[in-house]
């Protein structure tokens, strides 16, 4: 009964023994680390790509704050020009609210222009465009040529972009 | 319009155009060098860089603006031409 209790108890050490060395889920040092450092591989990529398309949806979202910009000075001298072709119309006459109505028009394409020019700036040229400049030129042009237009009210309406400019930076600064 | 106020007309026209187009030239420079290391360093505040170099743009380009049309009125309508 010793015996065989003994020989039992022999039997069985060698499964006692052999049994926590099978059980043992603790792997190696080194093969831990390198499933971290590939774990930590794949998510730095993650991390890197997703960092990317948070830059380009930034980017996105100040290119179409530059074009809001854009359409909200043109509203605001398209407003500016209006009222002040009707106070002309009102206080002077007919002709002069239309060269100040061709100025305002010709400044909101100068506005447009130089909007392009700047949107271009950094991306694909290095420098200013100077196309805008060509708006004021014949402005003045066709006003001198013609016999219904006058000058004076028409460079007064080329230059009401400029309250407008105004009026959006005070705005900008109140919110 | 005799030929000294001619000369003279034309002559006030380059200036008026070349005087006023220095001052306005060199700050569009330095404004859009600026502008361009701003973006560079902080892309993600391209739109308000941009934003802000439209309105100052617009303000300097209109001294350049002011110097063309003095100088196209003195050729093309000409208030000392007899």
């Amino acid at each position: 009964m010793i015996d065989s209790a003994g020989l039992y108890k022999r039997a069985s050490e060698p499964l006692l023994a052999s049994s926590p060395l099978q059980s043992d889920p603790a792997p190696p040092e080194g093969g831990e680390v390198l499933l971290e450092t590939s774990s930590d591989l794949g998510t730095s990529s993650d991390q890197l790509v997703n960092f990317e398309s948070s830059l380009e949806a930034s980017n996105k979202a100040e290119t179409d704050e530059y074009a809001r910009l854009q359409l909200r000075i043109y509203l605001l001298t398209l407003i500016v020009t209006a009222f002040a072709a009707s106070i002309t119309a009102i206080v002077f006459d007919l002709f002069s609210a239309i060269s100040l109505l061709v100025g305002g028009l010709s400044g909101l394409l100068y506005l447009r222009l130089l909007a392009r020019s700047i949107g271009k700036l950094g991306k694909s040229s290095n420098s200013l465009g100077k196309i805008q400049l060509v708006v004021p030129v014949l402005l003045v042009l066709v006003v001198t040529k013609s016999p219904q237009l006058e000058l004076l009210p028409s460079l007064l309406g080329f230059l009401l972009y400029k309250p407008s400019l105004i009026i959006q930076v005070l705005l900008e600064s109140k919110t | 319009m005799d030929s000294i106020t001619t000369a003279a007309s034309v002559v006030a026209a380059g200036l008026a155009v070349g005087l006023g187009a220095i001052g306005p030239g060199i700050g569009q420079g330095s404004a859009a060098q600026g502008a361009v290391e701003g973006i560079a360093r902080q892309p993600e505040a391209e739109g308000k860089i941009r934003g802000t170099l439209l309105l100052s743009f617009a303000f300097m380009e209109s001294l350049t603006i002011y110097g063309l049309v003095v100088a196209l009125v003195l050729l093309f309508a000409n208030p000392f031409a007899g």
